[in-house]
């Protein structure tokens, strides 16, 4: 498998929903168990072809999410629908319109990898050379036809995760919700899956992602929610989520010391500060973006004198922006 | 109402993963052929049991289960009293052990197996609804169950007759009893066991400890060989018939609580 465009949506549909509609949304969504609010009034919306990505930390609430979306369990407070489908009224409908990877690869191990992809397909109503046709392009797409009269008990965990995912996908659900799709994996097995995943996206599918992985959430999701203890602690772009967590900084390389070359770039309109950074200048920007404040702050800086070597925006990684909005909810989740 | 093809689908794909397990397979053949070769060969090969003066000395202290069959056995021999008694009456509880184990061994590894094994999940990802996941898998515990029970009872026959043959002149199986016994109350039996299994596996995390439980069901066959013996019941026609009626019952209220206790978000909550 490679990362360069392999077909796995056959077709994509939009079910019952109106043009425009989100194709995942939850409103207020709420499950308690007990005494535990496992997920608390969380309310977000996937547009069709996103990547969605759901992160937090193990016992945030993010399968909690994927089950009540999946109507495998049922809100207790909150409405959500899949595909245009309420998961409290259309339980069936929403599971024939998605495809879900479960957390653990919840393959039958006695039975071969050819025999785990016919029942499934058999039970979203699949038949006759539709069903083998669509098979045969999973398996080879997957790298797995060779093997497909071995039984799963033989296969690697890389195999059994792409065996799951083509399991989900095996009746072309135009919605995946994927469960941690790379955990467990090698580097090598998990730049397949994140491949796979940045295809389908491609392809037009859309993606919920729950994942700790925030590496392969930055590489593949549009926009991400992250939670902690059920709730939400912001919704947005990766580029959103590290401009909140500090703001960008454009880094000036200069060929000597900044001395009042500093003072010059701090005059030119919407820079906030300037701070120097051995023979560097560090600029931030008030309000403006970054990227059109960038020429204009070069412009003063060689108008001043400045000989300048390098010029680059430097944002917080999602993993840096996670870890500062979470702050200390990491250990409590 | 549950889509039978789609039921189906369940059961092949169960029977399919039972059948490669030799941990399900081994006891669902071996027990059958224990009753229904071993032990009656036993008696066929070893004349001791069944012939002469200890026949008659083993029939000793069996006066209250002989009473009610005096009519019966009026003029037999003592070895051919022996071997009518043990085949026809005897056995039959004990013979009801067969549909009991096969099917909750299955039972328990349809149901509490697939939690174990974490396939569950997956499973209840798709539009198949609970009652066609519940008939699926109540028919792969049953049917396998049901047609072991029969081939040990044409084997069971077989070696009897041979028996009986000689003894006897005539075939002493099948008989309206054991006819009444195998397709009578075996399935009604099987059922309560299955019915039984899904409401203990509903609770459990694991298939041993399903089946563990469910052994318990084999305490009622028991109950049946001591009280035959001690002539408070024999299986003739009436009493079947009246269990099987009381099976039925059974059945029903197994199955309403085994029914109850299959959701989706119990099953996946108590799995975790």
């Amino acid at each position: 498998m490679s990362g360069t465009g392999r077909v796995y949506m056959q077709q994509a549909t939009s079910g019952n929903r109106a043009p425009g509609m989100p194709v995942i949304a939850a409103d207020g969504l709420t499950k308690v168990f007990g005494k535990l609010t496992a997920v608390d009034r969380l309310s977000f919306e996937v547009m069709e072809g996103e990547v969605f990505g759901l992160l937090g930390p193990n016992g945030a609430g993010k399968t909690t999410v994927i089950r009540m979306l999946a109507s495998l369990i049922l809100p207790t407070e909150g409405r959500a629908t899949v595909g245009g489908h309420d998961v409290r009224k259309e339980g069936e409908k929403v599971r024939q319109a998605i495809g879900v990877l479960t957390e653990n690869p919840s393959l039958y191990e006695r039975l071969t990898a050819y025999e785990n992809l016919e029942f499934y397909a058999e039970a979203y109503g699949m038949t006759g050379d539709a069903k083998r046709g669509r098979i045969r392009h999973l398996l080879e797409s997957f790298d797995l036809w060779q093997r497909r009269d071995s039984r799963v008990a033989t296969f690697s965990k890389g195999m059994k995760q792409k065996l799951a995912i083509a399991r989900a996908m095996v009746h072309s659900p135009s919605i995946l919700l994927l469960d941690e799709p790379t955990t467990g994996l090698d580097p090598e097995s998990a730049k397949e899956i994140k491949d796979m995943i940045g295809d389908l996206s491609r392809q037009g599918g859309t993606i919920l992602l729950s994942t700790h992985r925030l590496g392969d959430a930055e590489k593949l999701c549009s926009r991400a929610m992250i939670i902690a203890k059920g709730r939400c602690i912001v919704i947005g772009s990766p580029e959103e989520l590290g401009d909140m967590a500090s703001p960008p900084v454009l880094r000036i390389g200069l060929r000597g010391p900044p001395g009042k070359i500093a003072e010059a770039a701090r005059q030119v309109p919407g820079v906030r500060g300037v701070a120097a950074d051995g023979s560097a200048l560090l600029v931030t920007s008030e309000g403006r973006d970054l990227e059109e404040l960038a020429p204009e702050v070069v412009k003063g800086v060689v108008l001043a004198g400045g000989a300048v070597s390098s010029v680059s925006i430097s944002r917080p990684t999602l993993e840096e922006a996670y870890l500062k909005l979470m702050g200390g909810r990491i250990g409590d989740a | 109402m549950p889509r039978l093809g789609r039921a189906f689908l369940v059961f092949k794909k169960d029977w399919r993963e039972i059948s490669r397990n030799w941990q399900i397979m081994a006891p669902i053949f071996t027990v059958p052929l224990v009753f229904a070769i071993v032990i009656p060969a036993v008696m066929v090969f070893i004349p001791n049991i069944t012939s002469g003066s200890n026949a008659i000395d083993n029939l000793q202290g069996l006066e209250n289960f002989l009473g009610p069959l005096s009519e019966e056995i009026r003029g037999m021999t003592g070895r051919q009293v022996m071997v009518y008694v043990m085949t026809l009456y005897f056995f039959a509880p004990l013979f009801l052990i067969i549909p009991i184990m096969a099917s909750s061994v299955i039972a328990s590894d349809s149901f509490a197996g697939e939690k174990e094994r974490k396939t569950i999940e997956a499973l209840l990802t798709t539009p198949l609804s609970d009652s066609e996941l519940i008939l699926g898998k109540i028919a792969v515990s049953f049917v396998p169950a049901m047609v072991t029970t029969v081939i040990a009872f044409a084997l069971y026959s077989a070696v009897v007759d041979v028996l009986a043959l000689p003894l006897f002149g005539r075939l002493l199986l099948p008989n309206f009893s054991w006819l009444l016994l195998i397709f009578g109350l075996a399935p009604t039996v099987s059922l309560a066991a299955i019915g039984l299994t899904i409401a203990i596996s509903a609770r459990v995390k694991g298939f041993r400890e399903a089946q563990q439980i469910s052994g318990l069901l084999l305490l009622p066959v028991l109950a049946l060989v001591f009280g035959q013996i001690s002539g408070a019941i024999i299986f003739g026609p009436l009493v079947l018939a009246g269990m099987i009626a009381v099976f039925a019952l059974v059945d029903a209220a197994a199955f309403y609580l085994g029914l109850r206790s299959f959701r989706r978000e119990e099953i996946l909550i108590r799995s975790a």
